[in-house]
């Protein structure tokens, strides 16, 4: 090999160097890449080091908020690959794209290395100490009311350290954002099931029909459900479970539907009432607000024909329990609020409500309790921004300069604030307009513990421990930080915690009964909490109050077309990239979209049909402009989306957060009008009107089907078959 | 011999792999992924990524052709002109399908690849020259030559994310031929463990990385000489006899009401992967 610029020692050194690089997770060594220790083999290495034999650790995916547990494979003190962990309620042993992808997070080129404090234009590097220093210097004289704190969702001891902070500097003022997050759903099911999220039984419904819920691609937990789908698809006694699935643009679920509906934009709602009407069963309240619901009518507004209306309605009848879902597809709207309640009140005229919609699991430790995040609270921010309300801003891992529609201003409204301090992993959007940029560890060398939204069978708590030593010696985690922080305002308070671990291992030592281990020594508690990555617990009593409510229940007729305006822009959430916080992994930037197979750039979906009334064709270059703004991207033939509507992904059009993001598709926040939903305050991400125009130019698309475009030319490759022709009972 | 001869009797001198007086034993590595399962995630497709190695080739090589996911998920629409797809998506797991008469091993120069005793259709990369013969002669398209060396080209596995690297698959360079393996190396240390403990391989004490990672199951992966392995019942309970190019089942009138079946199958190239047919409900 001659000169190259692949490093042969680095490369001998993961081929594992005899015993030499062994520099296990949690020993405290520091690391041999710094060039601070010397390479000598162990005399006696650890029980557990075998040179070749790889260790595996439990931890916990922080790729999404789902909480799937992971076991780490590692060796010669590198984490090399995840898996599931079998023994989680929730993932089961299977670990999605996404959560694989999150090793090339923890190694990525591009993380922050060394805090950062802003100088003009450049960033100079500082110590932690004067980082620390300059915090409370900055806080010094401001009121609690003029701190604001912004981060993502956050649950387990984290959260109550940021709150311990928080009280200690008097500020109230957490808000929590997550730009995907089903607020809307969770304030309709709190009105329908009295609770916020319930627990869903795919696994026990004979037919499913989702309004626009991508349960096994985006949606809460999507792994959880994938493998409910799985026993859902299996049935009983043969008789598979049945997936319809309504929305205006085809997600991976409604591309596994049994019969998928291309819904008119935001006319969920009136589907699910034509539904009720057509069921025929309901009676009082629910059978007044349904009466003018008639097919022809709903069929009219909702491009939905009248035959499938009327098939629905039968297998609904047919076969109990079935289970409703409104998902995010419903929700974007002004009404979003009142076509979710239509939709959940179909659970309740079929009595599903107690039979695959049961009580939700819960932890019995509020305090660890998810902040749930919603898009409403960035709103706020923003506008107390905009008055200059704020003197100091802390961002931890969230990036809404990249998330918030143009139309907020946000990263000029952030600059109000005398003094920004994000806590971020890469350079991105955010942490480029912050003062103070401190670089955190990545999830794979953190301590931490994590309680998901979601629960499945059980109550528990998710262990996150490092998988290796820290790759970089200046980053510190989240814990640690705010344990400094805090220790700035009550250095007596906590004096006896060295670090985050010290306080979490006595946290949960002090709760060591409650969570199960009366039996255990705190060594052995301690030590088998580790081990297994999750403390399981006897859940909270939980209970649904159902009441089948219509009073809020108002739909608008459908949307004329706007003239100047005449397409619907549908912002879609795609399972690879989710809100974008993780485009720099390579894997996920090539890994292709299920539905168009593209990689590594964005792309306008366009129905056939519409496409061939504009004159535009594959690969045409168009201006996608709306009343905030125009973006301009490849065009997609995309069969499965609404004539009415186009649709663009988030995730990418990054201009930071570095090689791997930036410069790659465009970002259709960046176009996004700022509409509300009416009742809940939340950014109506469907409420968009675009127009569209031909540049003139023409790229060939990047995908992965051939240029025919997923055609099998009359050979056998993929075969479906109808139910009526099959006989599953025989099955193994 | 005559052509017709040859054809005739085609199985007898084409047969690469063990049957009738030589059976396999006690490994044949076979699969079976359930279409109806499959919700076309791209979980195995990482996972694939994550344990073999494979290099993430950026976009305009992708453009080129050039990617090297050796998992991969085909998406297929219905073909009859309909205004929406609204059957959903057919979603297709594609890999080297581990043919027992693998088309790509009769046209090597260099028998660089070949098959094992365990029924794999194996690659040396060091004896490969990159004549990409055996791509050529690949019905299911799924070899992927390394038109550079990886290794060395700019943000493939720059410093840090060489770490990830597994140490038990080679890093491959310019100029040869890789595909998908069935995780050769996760089936060796498993067949040499149960050898010295004077044993066979238990059906579940290996699984692919694919495998592993599919939420839904859809992936089941085993030895099929075993009789208790699910590979085994699921491709009994199917009919599908691995030795057949054209199974008894679809010989009957009005064909099968079983859903198992191999790619290409007329082929005679003797796939070891079966797949059951994505099933659609006939009431809505």
């Amino acid at each position: 090999m001659i000169d190259s610029e692949f490093d042969r020692r680095d490369f001998l050194k993961v081929l594992g160097w005899g015993g030499a690089a062994v520099a296990l997770s949690g020993c405290g060594n520091t690391s041999i890449e710094d060039g601070k220790e010397t390479v000598v083999s162990y005399v006696q290495a650890k029980d557990y080091v075998i040179p070749g034999v790889a260790v595996y650790f439990n931890s916990t995916c922080a790729q999404c908020d789902a909480g799937c547990s992971i076991t780490g494979k590692i060796r010669e003190g590198r984490v090399l690959k995840l898996e599931g962990n079998p023994e989680s309620p929730i993932n089961r042993g299977k670990l999605c794209g996404l959560g694989q992808a999150s090793v090339q997070h923890h190694y990525n080129p591009d993380r922050v290395r060394e805090p950062l404090l802003r100088k003009g234009d450049k960033g100079e590097t500082i110590s932690w100490e004067k980082a620390y220093g300059l915090i409370n210097e900055k806080l010094a004289g401001v009121k609690g009311d003029e701190i604001a704190f912004l981060t993502g969702e956050m649950s387990g001891h984290q959260k109550v350290l940021l709150g311990n902070y928080m009280d200690s500097l008097g500020s109230g003022n957490h808000f929590v954002y997550e730009a995907v997050a089903p607020a809307v759903v969770r304030a309709a099911n709190l009105k329908a099931y009295g609770v916020e999220m319930p627990r869903y039984r795919i696994d026990k419904a004979k037919v499913m029909l989702s309004f626009g819920a991508d349960f096994l691609g985006t949606w809460v937990s999507p792994v959880h459900f994938a493998q409910q789908y799985a026993a859902f698809r299996k049935g009983v006694d043969g008789q598979r479970g049945v997936l319809i699935q309504a929305e205006s643009k085809m997600t991976l679920t409604g591309a596994n539907a049994d019969r998928w509906l291309a819904v008119r934009p935001g006319t969920e709602g009136i589907l699910a009432l034509g539904i009720i009407n057509a069921l025929g069963i309901a009676t009082g309240d629910v059978a007044e607000l349904v009466k003018d619901y008639d097919k022809a009518r709903v069929s009219r507004d909702t491009g939905v024909e009248p035959s499938h209306i009327d098939k629905i309605a039968a297998i609904l009848r047919l076969r109990s329990p079935s289970l409703v879902l409104a998902g995010s597809a419903a929700e974007g709207y002004v009404h979003g609020m009142q076509n979710a309640e239509a939709i959940n009140l179909l659970n309740h005229v079929l009595g599903n409500v107690g039979k695959t919609i049961e009580a939700p699991v819960s932890v019995p430790f509020p305090q660890l309790a998810p902040s749930k995040g919603s898009t409403a609270s960035l709103k706020k921010l923003n506008d107390d921004l905009a008055s200059g309300k704020y003197k100091v801003l802390f961002s931890i891992a969230t990036n809404p300069v990249f998330t918030a529609p143009a139309s907020y201003k946000f990263g000029d409204n952030m600059a109000k604030a005398g003094f920004k301090v994000a806590f971020a992993h890469y350079l991105d959007e955010t942490a480029l307009q912050a003062d103070l940029v401190l670089p955190l560890d990545s999830e794979m060398e953190d301590w931490g513990t994590h309680v998901p939204e979601y629960l499945a069978d059980a109550a528990q708590i998710n262990i996150q421990q490092p998988l290796m030593e820290r790759l970089h010696a200046n980053t510190r985690g989240m814990g640690d930080i705010l344990l400094a922080l805090v220790k700035q305002r009550k250095p007596e308070e906590y004096k006896a915690f060295d670090d985050y671990y010290g306080f979490l291992r006595f946290a949960m030592l002090q709760n060591k009964n409650a969570l199960g281990g009366a039996e255990k020594d705190d060594d052995n508690f301690w030590n088998d909490t580790l081990s297994n990555g999750i403390v399981k617990l006897s859940p909270a009593s939980g209970a649904l109050s159902a009441k089948a409510d219509v009073g809020g229940i108002k739909l608008p007729a459908p949307k004329e077309a706007d003239k100047q305006y005449p397409l619907r822009l549908i912002a879609s959430v795609t399972s690879n990239l989710r809100d974008g916080r993780h485009t720099n992994q390579p894997w996920i930037q090539e890994s292709p979209d299920p539905l168009t197979t593209i990689v590594w750039d964005s792309w306008v979906e366009i129905h056939p049909k519409k496409a061939a009334e504009l004159g535009v064709v594959e690969g045409d270059i168009v201006k996608v402009t709306s009343r905030t703004g125009s973006i301009s991207a490849q065009v997609y033939l995309f069969p499965g989306i609404h004539p009415e509507a186009v649709s663009i992904p988030i995730g990418r059009g990054h201009e930071a957060m570095g090689r791997y993001a930036k410069g790659y598709g465009v970002n259709p926040f960046s176009i996004m009008d700022a509409v509300f939903e009416r009742e809940t305050g939340e950014l109506a991400m469907h409420e968009t009107n675009v127009n569209i125009a031909k540049t003139g130019q023409r790229v060939i698309v990047v995908k992965d089907e051939g240029p025919v475009g997923g055609k099998q030319m009359g050979r056998r490759v993929a075969v479906s078959r109808s139910t009526d022709q099959v006989d599953l009972s025989k099955e193994v | 011999m005559s052509v017709t001869n040859l054809l005739d009797n085609w199985a007898a001198v084409r047969h690469f792999h063990p049957i009738d007086d030589k059976p396999h034993d006690p490994y044949k590595w076979a699969m079976a992924i359930d279409l109806d399962a499959c919700i076309g995630c791209n979980a195995c497709a990482v996972a694939c990524y994550a344990e073999n190695n494979l290099p993430v080739v950026g976009r305009e090589k992708f453009q080129h052709g050039q990617v090297m996911h050796w998992m991969r998920i085909e998406r297929y629409w219905n073909e009859d002109d309909r205004e929406f797809p609204d059957q959903g998506a057919e979603f297709m797991p594609m890999m080297c399908q581990q043919c027992e008469a693998a088309p790509c091993e009769t046209v090597c120069p260099v028998g660089a690849t070949n098959h094992t005793q365990d029924g794999l259709n194996s690659q040396i990369y060091n004896r490969c020259i990159g004549s990409r013969y055996c791509s050529a002669n690949c019905p299911y398209k799924v070899r992927y030559f390394n038109w550079y060396d990886y290794p060395t080209t700019d943000n493939v596995w720059p410093a840090e994310m060489n770490y990830q690297l597994n140490p038990d698959v080679t890093v491959r360079g310019k100029g040869v031929m890789e595909k998908c393996t069935f995780c050769v190396q996760r089936l060796r240390a498993a067949e040499v463990t149960a050898k010295g403990e004077g044993r066979i391989v238990r059906e579940g004490e290996v699984q692919t990385a694919c495998q592993q990672s599919c939420p839904t199951n859809a992936i089941s992966f085993g030895n099929l000489v075993d009789p208790e392995s699910r590979v085994h019942k699921q491709w009994k309970a199917q009919q599908v006899d691995l030795a057949k190019d054209e199974q008894e089942k679809d010989k009957q009138e009005g064909g099968s009401d079983l859903r198992g079946y191999r790619i290409f199958e007329d082929l005679r190239a003797y796939p070891s992967v079966m797949y059951l047919e994505r099933v659609r409900e006939s009431a809505v």
